[in-house]
């Protein structure tokens, strides 16, 4: 097909420059410099969508990101798809592949079509929720099928091949629209001095200068555009973001800037010198002050068939003459409510003679209109019919005719006889509405303004709106406007305002225009074709009207029983139009009226720029142990705890398991216990917090933040300490030696270390600031090794100069010393129930002592384990994990450690009170048990529920849960730890855990410890 | 114990033929692109500093300091401060914490030292040498990276040479600062140091991102 609506002459694309490209299947031609829409319709296609709900065929609308029915999905290939891409804002470039969003199976011919057709009887507002929410029960079916039907584009399901990233942007004066307004008003504050960042969303810098007929200087406007962006390119403090989307706008003037770097270019970003570069930038801009010159958007007229394709905006009709060189139609009809719309036929009578294309007429709903644009038109003979309106479009995939009659603006009726034009296009006017979204993302509720017949925004603190955002709209007034904000903005920043000229531009006058939105038609508004207000979510005048009606007087409900605003469009085109008539309903004004709230994103944004680079290998930091590339070595299957990458086990490569196979991880685990239990293993501990307290009253200060007491721990010993939140429940637990008199070293939970530290800071800080005590994370300082096993000792003594005998270093004593020729403090204290030393070296030397302790430990048996064996050991041992035992509910007495509480303390340390409260004291509280399960074999599930008695009736009264269970192969029997009501008190007694499968698990509730409940295996 | 004062004073540092730096895993195991004529921002690991933590009171500190090493402590929020061979530096953290970082092997004879002048003074002084490490970025593409990396404002009239601030570094944090107008310094814990390598590496490499070693 060729570019039948394509003029000669004229517009911004390059004629030398075809580039073809495929939509919905099939191939066309367009050039460089045409969006996908304005190629579309100088190709002539008239359906490029189905519409939300009634499936109806819908044709382009607008010239710019207000567009709601060309949204499309673009992509070459599954990988590269995205949706809700706005074919108005998408540049042309060679192969682009793109499809409508919905239409399913076809745009032209599809199921919906029929459903369309009885919908009007069918489908009132509010009806998902009236038809099919009940039963309730088969909503997830219905639901698979709305949306099918419904559809607003899809995401791939392969891995996206381009890469987006984040930048992070700070700034004086953040300029948001680069049209006349934001032009001049980065030019004043960039000349000022002030650090300025102007962004765009189109392709070109300009705005409506793009396609403006003023002159400026009596030049084209081209020239000063031209002048003014090659001036803003070459100062230092400027920076210019063409194809940028100011698409939030968040607290404290952090705004976030969608730039897409290479849409415009091909399919998939191309690399650049053989790199990657980044598809889509997300800017992540904090500024002092901000500069909304967004611009307003033509509202369309609500008539009959307002939807069908072919009707279009005015400003959208000149734009595309104008700037694309397309005239999107043959024979024009203009449905206005003002002057400015006039240019619109003035422009199709004028570009459009010698390609013969006609306008019909004007109907102008005024009944005197005068302007000076008015006289153009009736000097050029086009036929001006006045206080009328188009009150229905008539056709089916393209207009075929415009109904016309006199309409009576004050009582909402039709006055005259019909008159049916025929065309193909019918353009319509409203007026504008100031562009407010952003301002609206910052919580400021927009006010209505009568002379200019919009919501202009109200602005939080260190905002302005300039030119068309604060319903300015003369082209001198929107650059003094322009200029005026950046030199504010500028000096508020502290800069000297510089000295700008503006050329100068001979305006022609404009007269008054009309309130009008939605146009009256012979019949009701219930009974009439359909009139739509928002064309995305298939809202009509009718559905407003009915929503009012059923009671929904607050404009925020009708926006959610008819869904008008919602979706990628955001009510930019439908909300005003919707709220009038809500208003003409309820016998209200507008303002009274009010409006909804525009939310981020104005346009939609792809998860990728969201996502930045925090993706794949980046999504999350890996925090590594000095000793990782060991682990790695060694095949270790790795755990995330708190970031950490921990060996959880480690697999023998060159071993098989009894199925023949590689060691599956129940049998790497058996192997890794017994070796503890029999030999010595050894555990990379270093992730646990280590906190460095030094001071006169660390003691003191230890004595208040844990439960058990510090004031005796001679220097050279150590000590478990058990740490409550000030409500009683435990938060964390570890050993802290004491140093010297004054200096401690705790630790702490893998994943509680920095919350910890902060705890600390927090209480020093705000409740004992006389303390002298200071905290200082010590945690990747030291790289922690635990050898555990009867031959720990043995082992480590071939390499340590401490004197390791029994009586001289105790069961919790620390030694200082060197291990493997580095210098090394030696806690022994145990996790696992055996002998146990802990050895702490500076980190950068870890590795060396690690294998040190390898090349000594093979004679001895020296096998590495995991976290996974780790859990099995201090099970067996009663050991509890916070936040795996407990879960924040769990007192210390609830864990029967009883022994860790210092009641008789002289200071009343944190948590003390709480648990001397009536629940804390009770009776039946959840506590710490041991579990044997009946049956050996049986490893209960972790979470599994706990009931006293199976035969009662559901719901079963539960009793609690598991924590903790493994299969142990020093018991050979699975065990577990869980909380029981009572538990302690129910030593013996039996429990039930039913499970999702209808089995049920037996166990008897024992004590905790499982292994050596005398500790003699640790004290040896 | 040995020693007799108040507080424990270890030397954990060995020898350095037997020390693996943090980067080392992913130096070994990743591919690094050496820097090149082409690489517009070079990255450096300065591996085996001395790090001490400076927890105490400003008057009493500066005077201490400023005795040993010859520079003043920063009392202002953000300063750096730096010796005549640019070798030894101060950095302010916090109203009571500052960061020192002196070639490495000093940093054990400096905190006695630093302990003898401070007396009965309150103060903490903490080696935390083997939990961090130092990168060094050169390079006209340099400032550039770290707006892709730091939320902080790395803009020449925010962030002068003799400035260093803690900051949000994609999704951990770390210490930054500028010691001159080219060069800019990350200080990263030791555990995080890959993680923030590979972010590096990778928002790099439209700037053609090298590592010297």
């Amino acid at each position: 097909m060729s570019q039948v609506n394509r003029l000669a002459r004229g517009g911004r694309i390059d004629r030398s420059r075809p580039l073809s490209f495929t939509f919905n299947g099939q191939t066309y031609q367009g050039h460089a410099g045409d969006t996908l829409a304005s190629a579309l319709l100088a190709n002539g296609v008239d359906v490029v969508n189905r519409s939300f709900k009634y499936s109806l065929p819908r044709g382009i609308v607008t010239a710019g990101a207000e567009e709601p029915n060309a949204v499309v999905q673009l992509g070459a290939s599954e990988a590269s798809q995205v949706p809700n891409v706005r074919a108005t804002q998408q540049a042309l470039y060679k192969g682009l592949v793109a499809r409508s969003t919905n239409g399913w199976p076809s745009v032209q011919r599809d199921l919906m079509g029929v459903v369309g057709k009885l919908g009007g009887k069918l489908m009132p507002p509010g009806f998902y929720y009236k038809t099919f929410m009940a039963p309730a029960s088969l909503w997830m079916t219905y639901e698979k099928y709305i949306r099918k039907s419904a559809g607003l584009g899809r995401s791939s399901t392969e891995s996206d091949p381009d890469i987006y990233d984040h930048q992070h942007r700070h700034c004086d004066v953040l300029v948001i629209g680069a049209g006349p307004a934001g032009l001049a008003a980065a030019l004043a504050a960039g000349r000022s001095g002030a650090r300025v960042i102007l962004c765009d969303e189109q392709e070109e810098l300009g705005g409506c200068l793009l396609a403006t007929p003023e002159l400026l200087d009596d030049e084209p406007a081209e020239k000063w555009l031209s002048a003014v962006t090659a001036e803003l390119s070459e100062l230092a403090n400027v920076t210019v973001l063409p194809r940028t989307t100011a698409n939030g706008y968040h607290d404290h003037h952090f705004v976030t800037l969608h730039e897409r770097r290479t849409d415009h270019l091909a399919d998939t970003a191309p690399r650049v010198n053989g790199r990657r570069q980044s598809r889509g930038r997300m800017h992540h801009v904090r500024a002092d002050r901000v500069i909304l010159a967004t611009g307003a958007h033509e509202r369309p007229l609500v008539y009959a068939g307002n939807d069908v394709p072919g009707n279009l905006l005015a400003g959208a009709v000149s734009t595309y003459i104008r700037r694309y060189g397309v005239i999107p139609g043959q024979k024009l009809v203009l449905s206005t409510s003002n002057d400015h719309a006039y240019r619109a036929a003035l422009d199709w009578a004028e570009q459009g003679k010698d390609a013969r294309r006609e306008v019909v007429a004007i109907v102008d709903a005024r009944a005197n209109p005068a302007g000076e644009l008015v006289e153009q038109a009736r000097r050029l003979g086009i036929r001006v019919i006045t206080g009328s309106a188009v009150i229905e479009a008539k056709g089916t995939n393209r207009v075929s005719a415009a109904r016309v009659a006199k309409i009576d603006l004050e009582g909402f009726r039709v006055t005259g006889s019909v008159e049916d034009l025929s065309c193909d296009t019918i353009a319509s006017s409203g007026g504008y509405s100031p562009v407010i979204h952003l301002a609206s993302h910052t919580g400021a509720r927009p006010s209505w303004n009568d002379r200019i017949l919009g919501f202009v925004p109200s602005l939080v603190k260190g905002v302005s709106a300039a030119g068309g955002a604060s319903g300015t709209y003369p082209l001198p007034e929107v650059l003094a406007d322009g200029r005026e904000a950046g030199l504010q903005a500028a000096s508020s920043c502290g800069f000297e305002a510089a000295t700008i000229e503006l050329p100068r531009v001979d305006v022609l006058s404009e007269g008054e225009a009309c309130a009008l939105y939605q146009v009256p038609h012979e019949k009701p508004t219930l009974r009439a074709p359909k009139q739509f207000v928002d064309l995305q979510n298939d809202v009509t005048a009718a559905g407003i009207e009915i929503a009012t009606r059923e009671g929904f007087e607050s404009i925020e409900h009708v926006k959610r029983y008819t869904a008008m605003g919602f979706g990628t469009d955001q009510g930019k085109l439908g909300n005003i139009n919707g709220m009038a008539i809500a208003a003409r309903c309820l016998k209200r004004s507008i303002p009274e009226v009010g409006t909804t709230v525009f939310r981020p994103n104005y346009t939609p944004v792809t998860f990728g720029a969201i996502a930045g680079r925090h993706c794949k290998e980046l999504f999350d930091p890996e925090r590594y142990t000095a000793l990782h590339d060991w682990h790695v070595e060694r095949g270790a299957e790795f755990e995330v705890v708190g970031q950490w990458m921990r060996p959880w086990y480690y697999p023998q490569q060159d071993r098989r398991g009894a199925n023949g196979k590689r060691e599956s991880m129940s049998e790497a685990v058996a192997r890794e216990c017994r070796a503890v239990r029999e030999k010595v293993g050894i555990l990379d501990a270093s992730t646990l917090g280590k906190i460095d307290i030094q001071g006169a009253d660390a003691r003191e200060f230890l004595g208040r933040i844990y439960t058990n007491k510090w004031e005796k721990l001679a220097v050279g010993k150590c000590r478990y300490g058990l740490m409550c939140k000030d409500d009683g429940m435990v938060t964390d637990d570890g050993v802290t030696a004491c140093l010297a008199e004054n200096h401690f070293v705790m630790t702490t939970t893998t994943g509680g270390a920095a919350a910890i530290l902060e705890w600390l800071e927090l209480w020093h800080q705000t409740e004992w600031p006389e303390l002298d005590v200071s905290f200082t994370s010590v945690t990747d300082h030291w790289a922690t090794m635990t050898i555990t096993g009867p031959e720990s000792r043995r082992l480590l003594a071939e390499i340590s100069d401490i004197d390791l005998d029994r009586d001289s270093f105790k069961f919790m004593d620390w030694r200082e010393g060197r291990v493997a020729d580095v210098p090394a403090r030696v806690f022994r204290i145990s996790f696992t129930g055996e002998l146990t030393y802990e050895i702490n070296v500076q980190a950068h030397f870890a590795m060396h002592v690690w294998k040190t302790l390898f090349s000594h430990g093979e004679k001895y048996g020296l096998t590495p384990y995991g976290t996974e064996t780790m859990h099995v050991l201090r099970a067996e041992k009663g050991f509890i994990i916070v936040g795996q035992d407990t879960d924040g509910s769990v007192t210390p007495e609830d864990l029967g450690m009883q022994w860790a509480i210092g009641y008789d303390k002289p200071f009343p340390w944190i948590g003390k009170r709480a648990l001397t409260r009536s629940d804390t004291r009770r009776e039946n509280r959840k506590q710490l048990v041991g579990l044997k399960p009946k049956d050996p074999t049986v490893v209960l599930q972790e979470g599994a529920q706990i009931v006293f008695d199976p035969k009662a009736s559901i719901p079963m009264p539960m009793v609690g849960h598991v924590t903790s269970s493994y299969y142990s192969p020093t018991l050979e029997a699975g065990f577990a730890l869980a909380v029981v009501k009572g538990g302690q008190n129910r030593m013996g007694e039996t429990v039930y855990m039913p499970m999702a499968d209808g089995t049920t698990h037996e166990a008897e509730i024992v004590s905790p410890i499982f292994v050596d409940p005398k500790g003699e295996r640790q004290n040896v | 114990m040995s020693n007799p004062s108040s507080v424990n004073l270890f030397d954990s540092r060995a020898d350095l033929s037997m020390a693996e730096s943090p980067l080392a895993f992913s130096m070994s195991r990743r591919n690094v692109p050496a820097a090149g004529a082409d690489s517009r921002v070079v990255l450096r690991e300065r591996p085996f500093l001395g790090h001490l933590i400076l927890r105490g009171g400003a008057i009493v500190l500066d005077e201490a300091v400023r005795e040993e090493l010859g520079i003043n402590l920063p009392g202002r929020p953000q300063g750096l401060t730096l010796d005549a061979s640019g070798e030894r530096s101060i950095q302010w953290l916090s109203p009571d914490e500052w960061l020192l970082i002196v070639p490495g092997g000093e940093e054990f004879d400096l905190e006695g030292r630093l302990r003898q002048r401070l007396g009965d003074a309150s103060f903490a002084i903490v080696n935390v040498s083997g939990g961090q490490t130092l990168l060094e970025l050169e390079g006209e593409a340099a400032r550039e990276l770290l707006m892709k990396s730091v939320v902080y404002d790395v803009h020449p009239d925010h962030f002068p040479a003799g400035k260093g601030v803690t900051t949000v570094f994609a999704k951990t944090s770390t210490i930054l600062r500028r010691p001159s107008d080219t060069r800019w310094e990350l200080v990263v814990r030791r555990s995080f140091a890959d993680y923030c390598l590979r972010w590096l590496l990778d928002a790099g490499e439209e700037y053609a991102i090298g590592v010297e070693t």
